[in-house]
């Protein structure tokens, strides 16, 4: 049998190898990540069916949880593990016709150590771990936002990591405090104990927690780092901050909600702060005049539908929220990635200087153009199939007040469709009508992007292919009590 | 004077706490505002330290014969430490490397005077 702590364990190593690797062959770097996440993807896809019948409890150096660490591989562990190892794995491919400049090497060590972080991240089943993973992620992701090094870069990446390490700082301080009371960070034993002590004393921990990891899932009032950061970056990390990164974040948010604290009174709260980022997400993004920022500015209010979908707390309402976060890693992805040569070609992040590229570069154009339709949800793309669950969710709750509130999510995503049909129409039908030379993207990144867009439509027309791991994930965290049982036993 | 004798450290990691947070709120200066991030640090790690500590403790190391497990301080909380530390080293670290590149394209470190990207 398969150890899932491979999925760590090899891109970390591979990342300290890299430097070494480096000193015999500078040419060979460039492909470590690409065979790290491919090692992680067959992995993670090896694991599904093992995991979905029976959850994997990994313990690290033999000691039983909860006085060791634990690893917790169940089916939210390996649905965002595989995401995380696809993504990373298509990026990378792309990566190496995309990173010509810089210091290489560096680039490639701190790719590999931020998915390493993610992958941590969401297989972990201890508190500080999940903290030191998130720094890991954190740190390597302030320091490639500033990569390329220009003014716009260092800029964005100082106020990044301020904002993080502010929130680094809250989340320490509350398990610190957490850990005084209860005298244990195995996440399943806080869960099984947290009835225990009253109230007010859980409150305080929660909040500190769930605003120090909120400021790295870009949740409405904490996410000024985040449209600085996400369009300063080079296009190939801008990919994996917005697919990648923001919903690790929500991810260890609605873990500390849902089976830590068992909060499920908080999550009304939650559901309006959906909706709020939502709409402030999409109008922001639909006032740029920066295609980057439009996108970063669109990947929030993704997050808010996320947060919207998965706090109505039912069975449905959770796997759509799973849904939705795997739709937007593929579709903000593939946007990332075909802006990232359309501004390449360009030279311009305006979208007045992408007038006429249509003709240009036509198939990164369409590539481009079928990524925007699934964050929009037309069919027959993944976007489509997950709003449309989230929408099904909220109605069948019955409720009047979600009525409502998908009134007002479908009002945001007609301002996404406007902003998104906006920059489609400057594409194809303005600028020249002359017969311009070809200037196409190279063809290892059209073929990354490509498998990008076979998967949208794959899921998109054939939607119950994941439902069986959606509805074990939305499971996961409606039974917290299972959760407990099969860490302690 | 009972109070503060028993909860001196709590009240001294709070301090720090929003001493840091009140550093990086108001001042303009950037490597003022990493000096806050440092003190902001100092106090998150003196309140774990201060978590597991017992007045008069010992090591919780059996070393002689007759030291008793109830006066041992808590040696999780230290060693998380050791490992926050070290994500406060590097993120100093980073933090005043982006500062001498931020300092070489603006010439300032005034974050009054930095805004090309709008918040």
């Amino acid at each position: 049998m398969v150890n899932p702590i491979l999925l760590i364990v090899v891109p970390l190593g591979l990342a300290f190898a890299l430097p070494i690797v480096n000193l015999i062959s500078k040419k060979i770097i460039k492909y470590i990540p690409v065979l790290a996440f491919l090692f992680n993807l067959i992995l993670s896809l090896l694991l599904i069916p093992k995991v979905l019948e029976q959850t994997i409890i990994v313990k690290i150096g033999g000691f039983h949880p909860p006085f060791g660490i634990n690893l917790f591989v169940g089916p939210v562990g390996i649905l965002f593990s595989t995401l995380i190892a696809l993504a990373g794995f298509l990026v990378s491919i792309y990566a190496l016709s995309y990173i010509k400049e810089g210091p290489k090497e560096k680039y490639h060590i701190l790719y590999l150590l931020l998915l390493t972080g993610a992958t941590g991240v969401v297989l972990t089943g201890d508190m500080f771990n999940l903290f030191v993973f998130f720094e890991i992620l954190c740190i390597s992701s302030y320091a490639l936002v500033a990569y390329l090094g220009n003014k716009a870069g260092i800029e964005s990446s100082i106020k990044y990591l301020i904002q993080g390490s502010v929130g680094s700082s809250l989340l320490l301080l509350g398990i610190g405090l957490l850990y005084g009371q209860l005298g244990t960070l195995n996440m399943a034993d806080i869960a099984n104990q947290i009835n225990s002590i009253s109230s007010p004393s859980i409150f305080v921990p929660m909040i500190f927690i769930i605003t120090g990891l909120g400021i790295e899932a870009a949740i409405f009032p904490l996410n000024a780092w985040l449209p600085d950061a996400h369009s300063s970056a080079p296009s190939s990390i801008s990919a994996i901050l917005s697919g990648i990164a923001i919903e690790v974040g929500l991810y260890a948010v609605i873990r500390v909600i849902f089976t830590i604290f068992n909060a499920s009174s908080f999550l009304m709260f939650f559901v309006f702060l959906g909706v709020l980022t939502l709409l402030i997400g999409e109008m922001s993004a639909f006032s740029q005049k920066n295609i980057k920022r439009m996108l970063a500015y669109s990947s929030i209010g993704q997050i808010g539908l996320i947060m919207f979908a998965i706090s109505l707390n039912t069975q449905l309402g959770i796997s759509a929220g799973f849904f939705q976060m795997i739709s937007h890693t593929l579709g903000k992805g593939l946007l990332f990635l075909s802006v990232g040569f359309l501004i390449y070609k360009t030279g311009s992040m305006k979208i007045s200087s992408f007038e006429g590229i249509g003709k240009k570069m036509p198939i990164t154009s369409l590539l481009f153009t079928i990524g925007a339709f699934s964050i929009v949800g037309l069919p027959p793309f993944a976007g489509f199939a997950s709003k449309f669950m989230i929408i099904k969710a909220a109605l069948t709750t019955g409720q009047l007040l979600f009525t409502v509130l998908i009134g007002v999510i479908l009002l945001g995503t007609v301002i996404e469709g406007a902003y998104f049909f906006k920059v489609i129409q400057s594409i194809y039908f303005k600028g020249t009508t002359d017969i311009i030379k070809r200037d196409e993207a190279p063809l290892i990144a059209l073929i990354s992007m490509s498998i990008f867009v076979l998967l949208i439509i794959f899921i998109g027309v054939y939607p119950d292919f994941i439902a069986r791991i959606l509805n074990s994930a939305a499971s996961e965290f409606i039974n917290r009590i299972d959760y407990i049982r099969s860490v302690l036993g | 004077m009972e109070f503060l004798s028993n909860y001196i450290y709590y009240i001294g990691a709070f301090g720090l706490i929003f001493i840091g947070l009140f550093i990086i709120l108001v001042k303009h200066n950037l490597i003022k505002v990493i000096i806050g991030i440092g003190i902001l640090d100092t106090g998150v790690n003196l309140f774990l330290i201060a978590v597991g500590y017992i007045s008069k403790g010992t090591a919780p190391i059996f070393s002689k014969a007759g030291l008793d497990a109830n006066n041992m301080v808590d040696p999780v909380p230290q060693a998380l430490v050791l490992t926050s530390i070290v994500i406060g080293v590097a993120i100093l670290a980073l933090a005043l490397s982006l500062a001498i590149r931020l300092y070489k394209h603006y010439g300032t470190l005034d974050l009054r005077k930095i805004k090309e990207q709008r918040w």
